[in-house]
Parts: structure tokens; C-alpha cells; sequence
């Protein structure tokens, strides 16, 4: 559904739909939504509480299994792996960013940023390792436990996390959710400078105006369907169309 | 992942505090039962080393032959082969040999002025007069030569205030006999080479006070300049009947074996309640790994997002296993040393001497401490990584909130299946393999059914905690909120209170049977017998004056002959003997007892009517006519055929009564006691038996084993009051933001302890009373069972106070576990607690 359709996207979903519960109870979280993220761009998905936002980025980046459809990194069919391959998938080519920082906290800063590559068992590139980290400004921090550090610190840890090894897509979760508005506002921009400086992917879930107005291209969902885009968003638009919603 | 596991444990020091002290109370038991006894096995081996070391030759008693020594055991002391002097002496004379010394002990004491004796039970020991094969050296004097001196070990000296130059009272087969005391000695670093202490006695005196004035040996040991083997050879020839000559080195490493044995057994023994113990300490470990899993669920999900395979996850939980197990057994093992330190110096002031008096610590031992400490985490470690690795990414993204679970089907359908296969087992089980099995299986079932148990247990105890007001309610919301958890505290206390209660009940049964059985074989108090003196009339009453003595029954007994068969005939006031002691008739009657009539014991072999001919050993005989066979029993054999006192007269003359039987009112038997010995001691020649001693050494060993087991299974305990302290602490910290919450509502601080030391005693009455009726259960079917399957028919015993006493103690160690974690249920601020996350 996107315009800019190149159907090679860096990720896209086909006729995804998740129920959860049974029979009368059950819920549709997903009602059978068919989208392409395209590379090198960002990506806002919006809409009100239950729409189903979080739920489409959770199944299109593996973390969540679809109850059918399926869902597409690149040209691999997730719904097909299994546990572990999941796991190595996320590991070697997505990269997330979470509301609540969800750091580990027996590790420094620096080994927090490092994890998925320790993981794989592999090493940082020391300079773009450096470039991120002057980037978000953790410069003389990076040797602190989390709980040394301040929301907006932990949270540039995290962005860090999800750039230093260089993923195909990062998927943020309400990443400026728990942050005041100017440390919300400097996390976005670093996000913005990973697409337009180095053509990194991104899709992003929230429900701020605001925030949603630093991507390209914003996707509205309500009842576990996209019902609009709106592409080079700005704050006073989205809020308008989102107006719209309650109406 | 090394990196991750070390980190997490010293990121979660706290919650791993519990999980350490379990692991390492029990690697410190473990240890320091191996450390301490590893050193009476050297010590008693050191020993065997000492004693035998230069033997190049032993000349022994052939016990080789299964018949030889069977017949030795049922005579009892009767007749040891003996090496005899020139037996003995012709060995020596062999070219090869180049010294020997031979063996000969017995038992000896001293006479004191009053004419008491002490060191009763002291050997006395033929000097050896080779250096080399004397074990014992001289601390002191010089060694005994002439007849009338003797060496006393340091013991006996430092024991009875004896001292170079002193002149004793030695009493031996020889009677009493004078001697100078003209040196001290030693064995090695202990006192004495006997037990009871070792007198040394010169060659002139030794075969006069130790064999009769036979000169003979029990052993020879030999030394030879060259090889054992041609010694052996040259020997062998001359080596009498009954006896083999084994080399010096086979014969140590034989004396090493035989005394290292019993700190072998003893070792044994002691670790396996260790690990038992450690196995108790495995459900803490599995606990407090399952809770730190629950709440680090989220981190691990994060991990699991980010791209850590379940395969990570599972290997970084284990590494911290693997951390905490290594740092606990390291800990625990010095712990251990410090422990068994403890145990020698309490030992020591209590004035029980272990062999040694110190402690080993073997390489050995330290490596199998860390190991099984280790193990045991690790593997108790394994199911709570295995959950982890199964937790999904997606719960990042949810709250975590605070674990709680239901028992499922499977668990359900399988502890009834234990329960039954157990019980059937147990009652109709038709060996003992299958009636082991059923309590094992009924055992594992209680285990399984754990949180059914704890769903079940606090539902009862709901109206009761209500009472309590809101704490006591939520006190059972919380336990039960997670019966999988409480249910593995609790378990891990069930595990020694099933324990102690199976042997308690088990034990206290087989007690009461056993002494049971044998009271029905005796029935008087004492007997006094006096060798070579006589019971007369003022002795008599003077006993009968003792507070407590009831009656004392006297009469005239001596040694003769039934048909050429040594045997005791007295003569007795059957009826005023019957009234205290248990004699009886199998067939005939004591009232049919004439001139010319005899009552025999059953083992004569004679039948009414039969003729018997006793005769004394003086030659005087007479034939007599069986009128009566006396039943069997302690007492009876004791008093041997009757005969009615004009026959005794014609055979033994008239003589004085020299035995008695005693009767005591029940009960304060140890004052009445203690008056009898007063009485009794100013006589030497008297020796007093308690008619019971058997009955009641019976009981005290029973006794003795029953206190033993419960107090080694008390480590168990221990372990399990950690487990409740690690489950509530933990609990406390997952719920800080709950109880944050009801203070802000309004909770008073003492409401909110009491909280926790309601729960706390919930868990421990849980356990508890499980083990009880778990216990009680088994320990009655293994009885049945017992009674099935033999024959027996040993009652069952329940012992309710004691059973009370192990309620009692698990509620209040329910109380002593909540001390801890009560406190710092309220420690944090209100504020802190509510915002903690």
C-alpha cells in the first residue's frame, strides 16, 4: 500500500492477521493487513490504543507469530521459522528500540551497546561504533550500569544498540514514550540522521503527533487495518487526521 | 555468556545470598565429616603402622578357616589357641629370624587402699623386649625387668595420679599381687596402645598374672634381617596347628584395613546424611533460581528479542549455576575446615576423645565437596533455565508481573499415581524390594503433589488465618498465589521432618519390641554373686535396707557335674525365688522337688523321670530323679537345676548362700542403683549385674541410633530454615511494590510483618505436618510390613510427644525464618517501594 512501491521492500506483511482468545471471545488484532515497508525510509504506524500498531510491528519483526498470513524480512518468510532461526534473524538483521530502554542491567553501557554482536560472537566496527556513540552522546558513560544512568541516557544506549551492528530495519516500539519532550526530541533526530545519513530502515510505532511527523511516510491503523497513509508528514497534519479518528 | 552469568550473579548478590549459604552448609558438612574422620582413619591406620611396622613375620591365629573360627566365636573365651613356650622358642632359635617377641595380654586392674579397684578395663601386656617390635616406647622411668614392676601408659598415670617409684595393687588371675610402677609409656602421639589403658608386665610376672602360669603366646612377631619371604619359608615348618605365619607387609596392610575400618564406616555414614543434606539444599537452589528467572523475565525476553537462542539463555543461567555452585562449595569447603575444628574442640571439651584428635584435609575430599556442590546446583539450576529459554520476546513488551501459577493436569494425574502405587506397595508389597519401592514411590508422590497439597493446606487454613484480620487473608492469598513455589519450601523441610518422623516411629516400634521381647526372657532387677565370699544374713539385710530395694532373695549354688556336663546346681526357696525372678517349669512340677529329686534345665536333654547322676568336683556324686524341667530364661539359666537342700547338703556340704536375686520398685531405679553398688563395692568379691542390662543397653543402643539419625537428619533442616528465609526474602522483594501499596492504604508496619510471619509459618506447618502424616504413614505400613512378611508381631508405637515436639519445632522455626525477611518486608520507604520497579 505504500506509494513508493517498490515491492522489494525491507519488510511487508501479506494478509497478516492475529487473533487472540477463541471462538466468542476472540479478539482480532490484526485483521488481515497487507503492507510493504520500503528501505531506507521511515516508517510511522499510528493509530488509537488497541488498533493493533503494536501487534503489526511485533509479527513483522518476529517477535510475535502471525494466526495467518505471513510476514516478509527481505525475501525470507518468517512465518516459516522456527524458535531459534527467529532468534539468529532478529540478531543478525533487525535491530529494536523499546519504550522502556529494557537494557540489561548487570551490563555496562558499552556492553549493552555491543550485545547482539557478543551474541553472534562478533566484534564492533571500532569507528562506526565510535560515530554512533559520539552521535547519541554517551561519550564518557559508556562504562555506567543502567541504573546509573537517566531515562534519556538509557535510551540512547538502546538507539545505540540497534545501530552499532548495522541492522536491515530497527523497529522502535514507542521509543520516546517514557522520555520528556526534549530528550524525546533529540532521540528522534539521531533516528532521522541514521535514515538520511547512512539509508537506514525504519519503522517506528506511536502515538505522538509529534514524533510521527520525523518519519517519511505515517500508516493510520484502527480495528487491525490500515485505513490511511500520509507521506512527509508534519505534526499539525497528523494531529488533524488523528482528530479525525474520534469523529 | 561467561561474561553475562558472572555478571548476573553479582548483579543479583542478593537474591544468591540464601542459595550460597544452602550450598555451602552443605559442602561444610560434607567436608567436615570427611576431614575429621579421613583423620581418625589415618590416626587408627598410623597406628596399625606403628604397632605392627617392624614385623617381618607374624605368627597368628589361623582365622582363615571358616569352622576354626566359628567354633572360637561360640566358645567365646573359652579355649584361644595358644602358641606354646617351646613352641615359641624353637621358632626364635631359626637361623633367619633375628628377633621375635611374643604376645600375651589379659585383663588387669588396681586395688586401691579402700578397696575399690580402678582401671578395670586396662590390658595388661607381656614387655616386648625388642625395640624395634615393642610398639610402646618409655616416657618416663625405665622398662619393667624384675618381678614385681610394671609400666603404666600416660594415660593410666595421668588418669589415677600414678607415678614412677609408686608402689600398687595389681589384681589378675594371679589374686593380688604388689607392684612397683618404674616406668611410664606411650604409643606414638596417644597415650596407650588398649583401649582402656595398657599396664606393661616383665616376662618374670606376665605368664603368672596374664595365662595361668602357663608360658604361651597369642601371636609372634618376628624380624629378620633379609627377605620376608625366605623368613617365612624358614619359619613355616615349625608353625603349630591352629596358627599361619603371614608376612610382615600382607599382615600390615591386614591390621591397617581392620582398625581403619570403622572411620571408613564412620565416614560413610556421616556423608550420605551430607548429601542428603546437599539434596535439601538442591530445592533452595532450584527455588531461588526459579523465583531470580521469574523476575528477570523481562530481561531475559530482551535478550531473547536482541537475538540471545534459547541456547544462550539456557548456558548463561547454567554458567551462573555453575558460579554460585563453585563460590558455595569453595566457601563451604573452608567453612568445613573451620567446622570440623569446631567439632574437635567441642568433642574434646565434652571429653570424648576421637581417635587422632585433629583433622585431615585431603586433597580428595575437597575436590568431591566442590564437585557435589557443584553438580547439585547446576542440576538444580537446569529446569528454571529451560523455562527461561522458552520465554517468548513479546513479554519484554508486557508488564512483568508477579509469577504465579496452577498445578496442571499431568501433575495431578501423576502424584495420584505415585500416592496409590506407593501405598499398595507399602501394605501389600510381598519383599522388601517392592515395600521399598512403595515408600519411595509414595515418598516422590508427596513431593509431586506438593502444590495440590499447598492448594489444599491453605484452603484449610483460610477460616483460621481470617482470624488474623486482613494480614491473616492475605497471608493464604499469598501462599497460595504460587503453591508451586511454596510447595518447593516447603518440601524441602518435609524431606527431614518425613525423615525424622519415619525413624522416630520406625524406631520407637522396633525399640519397644525388641525390649519388649527380651523383658519377657527376665524378670528380677539385680543379681549379686560372690566369688569366693558368701551372702550371709547382714549382708543380706543390710541390702534389703536400701531405700527402694523391695526384696532380696538369697541361696546356695555351686559348679558340678550332670552326667559329666559342667553345669550350676542351686538349691532355692522356689516360691519365694518365683515371686521376683521368672522360673518356671516346661513339663512337671518344683512342687514334686524331694530327697532324691532334680529339676534340670531344658539344655540337659533329659525327659521326667530320667535319671541324672551330679557329682562335685570333689568327687562326691548322687543319682537323682528328674521331677522337672526349667523353662528357659535369663534368670533360670542363672540359677541352673535345683535340687532341694538336703541332696545339696550331701553333695556341696554346708555351704553359704554366695547368690542373690534383687527386687526394686519400678521406677528411680538409678538412685536405688547407685545405693546397691555402694553397698556392693566394699566387697570385692562380689559383682553385681543388672537382671534388665541387657533389656536396657538394648534400649539405650535403639535410643542411641534413633537420636543419632534425627540429629544428623537436623542438617537437612537447617538447610530447609534457609530455604524459607531465600523464599520469603525473594517473595518480599517481588512484592515490594504490593506491600508498598498497602502501607500507602493504610497498613501498620506490624500488620504488614505479621504478614510475613503468618506466611512463614503457613509454609513451615505445611512441610511439617505433610512429614508427619507422610512419616507416620510409612513408618506403621514398614512395621506391618515387618510383621507381615516374618512373623513378628512388633506393635506400633506412636511416640505423640515426640511427634508434638517435631510440630511444635517446625512452627516455631516457621517463626525463626520470618525474623529476617518480616524486617525488611517494611525497610524501604513507602515512596521507594511503590516506584520500584
Amino acid at each position: 500500500m505504500s506509494t513508493t512501491a517498490a515491492d522489494t521492500g525491507a519488510a511487508r506483511s501479506v494478509d497478516a492477521v492475529k487473533t487472540y482468545g477463541s471462538g466468542e471471545a476472540a479478539i482480532n488484532a490484526l485483521a488481515g493487513v497487507t503492507v510493504t515497508f520500503p528501505k531506507g525510509r521511515f516508517t510511522a504506524i499510528m493509530g488509537p490504543s488497541g488498533s493493533g500498531k503494536s501487534t503489526l510491528m511485533q509479527c513483522v519483526a518476529g517477535l510475535d507469530r502471525l494466526t495467518s498470513g505471513s510476514a516478509y524480512i527481505g525475501e525470507t518468510d518468517i512465518s516459516g521459522l522456527d524458535k531459534t532461526e527467529l532468534t539468529l534473524l532478529r540478531r543478525d538483521r533487525l535491530g529494536f528500540i523499546f519504550q522502556q530502554y529494557n537494557l540489561v542491567s548487570s551490563l555496562t553501557a558499552r556492553e549493552n551497546i555491543v550485545l547482539p554482536l557478543t551474541l553472534a560472537g562478533e566484534e564492533p566496527e571500532p569507528k562506526w561504533f565510535d560515530e554512533v556513540v559520539a552521535t547519541v552522546g554517551l561519550g564518557n558513560r559508556l562504562d555506567n550500569l543502567p541504573s546509573q544512568l537517566s531515562g534519556g541516557q538509557q535510551q540512547r544506549v538502546a538507539v545505540a544498540r540497534a545501530l552499532v551492528p548495522r541492522p536491515e530495519i530497527v523497529f522502535a516500539d514507542e521509543p520516546t514514550g517514557a522520555l520528556d519532550s526534549r530528550t524525546g526530541i533529540e532521540i528522534l533526530t539521531f533516528m532521522r540522521r541514521a535514515v538520511d545519513e547512512v539509508g537506514q530502515t525504519i519503522v517506528m510505532v506511536t502515538h505522538d503527533p509529534h514524533a510521527a511527523s520525523y518519519a517519511d511516510n505515517v500508516l493510520f491503523l484502527a480495528d487491525g487495518q490500515i485505513i490511511d497513509e500520509m507521506p512527509e508528514p508534519t505534526t499539525d497534519k497528523v494531529l488533524d487526521r488523528m482528530k479525525r479518528f474520534d469523529a | 555468556m561467561l561474561k553475562l552469568a558472572w555478571r548476573g550473579v553479582r548483579h543479583n548478590r542478593g537474591r544468591y545470598i540464601a542459595t550460597l549459604i544452602a550450598i555451602l552448609t552443605g559442602v561444610a558438612f560434607f567436608t567436615a565429616t570427611g576431614f575429621v574422620s579421613d583423620r581418625v582413619i589415618d590416626t587408627l591406620e598410623g597406628d596399625a603402622t606403628r604397632e605392627y611396622g617392624a614385623v617381618d613375620l607374624a605368627v597368628i591365629v589361623d582365622d582363615t578357616d571358616e569352622q576354626a573360627s566359628g567354633a572360637t566365636v561360640s566358645t567365646g573365651h573359652a579355649e584361644q589357641a595358644r602358641i606354646a613356650g617351646p613352641v615359641a622358642d624353637r621358632i626364635l632359635a631359626v637361623d633367619e629370624v633375628e628377633a621375635g617377641a611374643g604376645i600375651l595380654t589379659g585383663r588387669v586392674a588396681f586395688l586401691a587402699a579402700d578397696g575399690s579397684t580402678f582401671g578395670d578395663s586396662a590390658t595388661g601386656r607381656l614387655w616386648v623386649e625388642d625395640d624395634e617390635l615393642n610398639p610402646i616406647s618409655l616416657s618416663e622411668g625405665r622398662a619393667p625387668a624384675a618381678a614385681g614392676e610394671i609400666a603404666v601408659d600416660t594415660g593410666l598415670a595421668d588418669g589415677e595420679d600414678l607415678t614412677v617409684g609408686q608402689t600398687v595393687t595389681v589384681l589378675s588371675l594371679a589374686g593380688q599381687a604388689e607392684a612397683t610402677i618404674v616406668g611410664i609409656t606411650e604409643f606414638g602421639n596417644s597415650d596407650a596402645l588398649d583401649q582402656g589403658g595398657t599396664v606393661s608386665i616383665p616376662a618374670a610376672t606376665a605368664f603368672d598374672w596374664l595365662s595361668n602360669g602357663q608360658v604361651e603366646y597369642e601371636s609372634l612377631y618376628l624380624r629378620g634381617p633379609g627377605d620376608q619371604a625366605a623368613l617365612a619359608a624358614a619359619v613355616e615348618p615349625l608353625v603349630p596347628d591352629g596358627f599361619r605365619a603371614q608376612t610382615g607387609d600382607d599382615f600390615l596392610a591386614d591390621r591397617r584395613e581392620e582398625t581403619g575400618s570403622i572411620g571408613r564406616v564412620l565416614k560413610n555414614a556421616l556423608q550420605a546424611f551430607s548429601i542428603l543434606a546437599l539434596l535439601v539444599g538442591a530445592f533452595v537452589i532450584y527455588n531461588t533460581f526459579s523465583v531470580i528467572v521469574a523476575q528477570r523475565l523481562r530481561e531475559i525476553a530482551v535478550l531473547s528479542a536482541i537475538g540471545a537462542t534459547p541456547k544462550q539463555i539456557r548456558r548463561s543461567l547454567r554458567w551462573e549455576g555453575v558460579v554460585v555452585g563453585l563460590l558455595g562449595s569453595l566457601l563451604g569447603v573452608v567453612t568445613g575446615i573451620g567446622l570440623a575444628f569446631l567439632v574437635m574442640v567441642v568433642l574434646e571439651a565434652v571429653g570424648v576423645a576421637l581417635p587422632g584428635g585433629g583433622i585431615a584435609v585431603r586433597p580428595a575430599t575437597v575436590v568431591s565437596g566442590i564437585l557435589i556442590g557443584t553438580i547439585i546446583t547446576v542440576a538444580s539450576v537446569m529446569i528454571p533455565a529451560r523455562r527461561a529459554s522458552r520465554t517468548e520476546p513479546i513479554e519484554a513488551l508486557r508488564d512483568a508481573a508477579v509469577e504465579s501459577t496452577r498445578p496442571s493436569r499431568g501433575r495431578i494425574i501423576a502424584s495420584v499415581a505415585l500416592l496409590v502405587l506407593g501405598v499398595l506397595g507399602l501394605l501389600f508389597g510381598g519383599n522388601a524390594f517392592v515395600v521399598g519401592m512403595g515408600a519411595f514411590l509414595l515418598f516422590v508422590g508427596v513431593i509431586v503433589a506438593g502444590p495440590l497439597i499447598a492448594i489444599g493446606g491453605t484452603r484449610l487454613m483460610r477460616p483460621l488465618m481470617s482470624r488474623f484480620g486482613l494480614e491473616g487473608r492475605l497471608a493464604v492469598d499469598n501462599t497460595a498465589r504460587n503453591p508451586k513455589r511454596t510447595a518447593t519450601t516447603a518440601n524441602a523441610l518435609l524431606i527431614g521432618v518425613f525423615l525424622v518422623t519415619l525413624v522416630t516411629v520406625a524406631g520407637t516400634s522396633a525399640k519397644d519390641f525388641a525390649v519388649g521381647e527380651i523383658k519377657k526372657l527376665e524378670s528380677a532387677d539385680y543379681l549379686i554373686q560372690s566369688d569366693g565370699g558368701s551372702l550371709d544374713d547382714a549382708f543380706v539385710s543390710d541390702l534389703e535396707s536400701v531405700d527402694g530395694v523391695q526384696q532380696v532373695s538369697s541361696f546356695r549354688q555351686e559348679s558340678v557335674t550332670i552326667d559329666g556336663t559342667a553345669s550350676l546346681l542351686s538349691t532355692v526357696d522356689v516360691a519365694a525365688v518365683q515371686e521376683i525372678a521368672d522360673i518356671d517349669v516346661t513339663e512337671g512340677s518344683f512342687d514334686d522337688l524331694r530327697p532324691g529329686t532334680i529339676a534340670v534345665t531344658e539344655d540337659a536333654g533329659r525327659a521326667l523321670g530320667d535319671t541324672v547322676t551330679v557329682a562335685n568336683n570333689t568327687g562326691r556324686s548322687e543319682r537323682l530323679t528328674v521331677v522337672a524341667i526349667v523353662k528357659d530364661s535369663i534368670d533360670s539359666i542363672l540359677v541352673g537345676s535345683i535340687v532341694g537342700v538336703e541332696d545339696f547338703d550331701t553333695l556341696v556340704g554346708d555351704t553359704a548362700p554366695t547368690v542373690a536375686f534383687i527386687d526394686v520398685e519400678s521406677g528411680g531405679q538409678s538412685d536405688t542403683t547407685d545405693a546397691i553398688e555402694e553397698k556392693t563395692s566394699l566387697r570385692p568379691d562380689i559383682t553385681l549385674t543388672e537382671g534388665n542390662a541387657l533389656g536396657r543397653l538394648v534400649g539405650q543402643i535403639f535410643d542411641f541410633v534413633i537420636n543419632a539419625v534425627n540429629g544428623l537428619l537436623m542438617m537437612s533442616v537447617i538447610i530447609a530454615l534457609i530455604g524459607i528465609v531465600n523464599t520469603l526474602s525473594l517473595s518480599i522483594l517481588e512484592r515490594r511494590k504490593e506491600l508498598g501499596l498497602l502501607r500507602v492504604v493504610g497498613m501498620t508496619d506490624r500488620k504488614v510483618q505479621r504478614m510475613v510471619r503468618l506466611e512463614s509459618v503457613l509454609i513451615a506447618g505445611l512441610g511439617t505436618v505433610t512429614g508427619l502424616i507422610a512419616g507416620t504413614f510409612v513408618g506403621w505400613a514398614l512395621i506391618r510390613t515387618i510383621d507381615r512378611l516374618s512373623e513378628a508381631s512388633i506393635g506400633i508405637s506412636i511416640p505423640i510427644g515426640q511427634l508434638a515436639l517435631i510440630l511444635v519445632a517446625g512452627v516455631v522455626l516457621g517463626l525463626l525464618a520470618a525474623l529476617i525477611p518480616a524486617r525488611r518486608s517494611t525497610r524501604l520507604e513507602v515512596l521507594d517501594a511503590i516506584k520500584a520497579t
